[in-house]
């Protein structure tokens, strides 16, 4: 089963993503701040990381930064989440090296599952 | 049917009733739809209330009638200056007057304490609170920069220069001279309150000199204080941060409330870092006379 790391601090927006990325088959795991999300993807190395911008204790940033260079998570994608308009979500993923975005709100389901789906590694 | 909510019927109460815990909170709930939301865990939260000279026993929660809490204001006081922080509503009540309930009592708060000088911080384009805070008074007097900068940058190798690491207590005697009007979170006072303090100082060899006050977080260096004694500031500030990035490749870098006039900036933008986004400083009142003084805590 792929596993899904979403890192996100507000109940609601995990509830939505676990709500449409449980309906498409994939298992959830949920980090509500930056080191535990840190902790959490080093020890499962899971096939995708959902990174929230706004956390309570250090930002998406520097957790994705952090992530980045960790070599056991090379291979791992990194989607920011983020209400940021689309031109400073594309420069974090540039500086920060992620994999790419999805800009919230999440408003149809089936669409971000199929975003989600889109930075999935092929087997 | 919704709640009446009109200002005769919120009730202000002061933070210093309520725990880190419901303030972190009402806090979180009031940013949860912010563009830049800032959520703050307790630990956060407590740090900057400390760093910040927060005054929670005159800073102030509103409540509905039935005890619901509404929203959010602080209040941070150093000599003859206050400065107003952390401002928000929840999202589902807003327009109903409880900012401006919020506001008028801090600024009341701030009155009974015989200060007459405010400063704020209000993200640019956050048009609501901009206007609300021009109601009141405030008027602009500044645009801040956010820097950041990512440690997956291409790491360079020190500028050479004659530079020596400065342990807290040799920082914070820099930190303390007269810098200029800083903005609240950069005066010397939030560098002497926080932990993790320490510095760099160089001289660059055509005799350009400077340092750099910084705080290191366990990912994280932020807080920056910095001067150039002699020569271009761009230039020293590149240099400066040229051996900071080379003795923490791994962190990244989150600086505050640059002004956009700045003549470091240049050597920020040369050392990779990105504008995040925008404040607008305002102040309410007349400045004392020793805006710049500052009083080293016991």
């Amino acid at each position: 089963m792929i596993r899904i790391l979403v890192v996100e601090d507000i109940l609601d927006n995990l509830n939505l993503v676990r709500k449409a990325l449980s309906k498409a088959g994939y298992e959830i795991f949920h980090a509500p701040d930056a080191e535990t999300g840190l902790s959490m993807a080093l020890d499962l190395v899971p096939d995708l990381i959902l990174l929230d911008l706004g956390l309570p204790d250090y930002d998406g940033q520097t957790l994705a930064g952090w992530m980045r260079e960790e070599p056991s998570l090379n291979d791992t994608p990194i989607i920011i989440l983020t209400a940021w308009p689309e031109e400073a979500a594309r420069e974090v993923v540039r500086s920060y090296r992620c994999d790419g975005y999805i800009i919230k709100p999440i408003s149809r389901v089936s669409e971000f599952a199929a975003q989600v789906k889109s930075y999935l590694k092929a087997p | 049917m919704q709640p009446d909510n009109t200002p005769q019927t919120i009730k202000l109460i002061p933070a210093s009733q309520f725990s880190i815990e419901q303030l972190t909170d009402i806090y979180n709930r009031t940013r949860v739809d912010y563009m830049v939301p800032m959520p703050m865990n307790a630990a956060r939260l407590a740090e900057y209330v400390a760093n910040y000279d927060v005054k929670l026993e005159n800073s102030i929660v509103a409540a509905s009638q039935d005890g619901e809490l509404l929203g959010v204001i602080m209040l941070g006081v150093r000599h003859e200056r206050a400065w107003i922080t952390r401002l928000g509503v929840v999202p589902n009540t807003r327009r109903g007057g409880i900012g401006k309930a919020l506001m008028q009592g801090l600024i009341d708060e701030a009155a009974k304490l015989s200060i007459d000088f405010c400063m704020l911080e209000v993200i640019k384009n956050n048009t609501p609170a901009h206007q609300l805070f021009l109601k009141f008074g405030f008027h602009e007097v500044g645009e801040l920069l956010v820097l950041r900068r990512s440690p997956l940058n291409r790491q360079l190798d020190p500028v050479v220069a004659d530079a020596e690491r400065l342990e807290r207590a040799d920082a914070l005697v820099l930190v303390g001279h007269d810098r200029g009007t800083q903005p609240w979170t950069n005066q010397s006072e939030s560098l002497f309150n926080a932990n993790e303090v320490s510095g760099l100082r160089l001289t660059l060899p055509d005799g350009s000199r400077g340092w750099l006050v910084y705080q290191r977080q366990k990912f994280l260096l932020t807080r920056f204080a910095y001067k150039t004694e002699a020569g271009d500031p761009a230039k020293v500030t590149y240099a400066l941060l040229s051996h900071l990035h080379h003795q923490y490749p791994r962190l990244d870098t989150h600086v505050e409330n640059i002004q956009v006039n700045d003549p470091h900036l240049p050597g920020f933008q040369e050392m990779g870092y990105i504008e995040s986004f925008r404040r607008i400083e305002m102040w309410r009142g007349d400045p004392p006379a020793d805006l710049n003084k500052f009083v080293r805590p016991r």
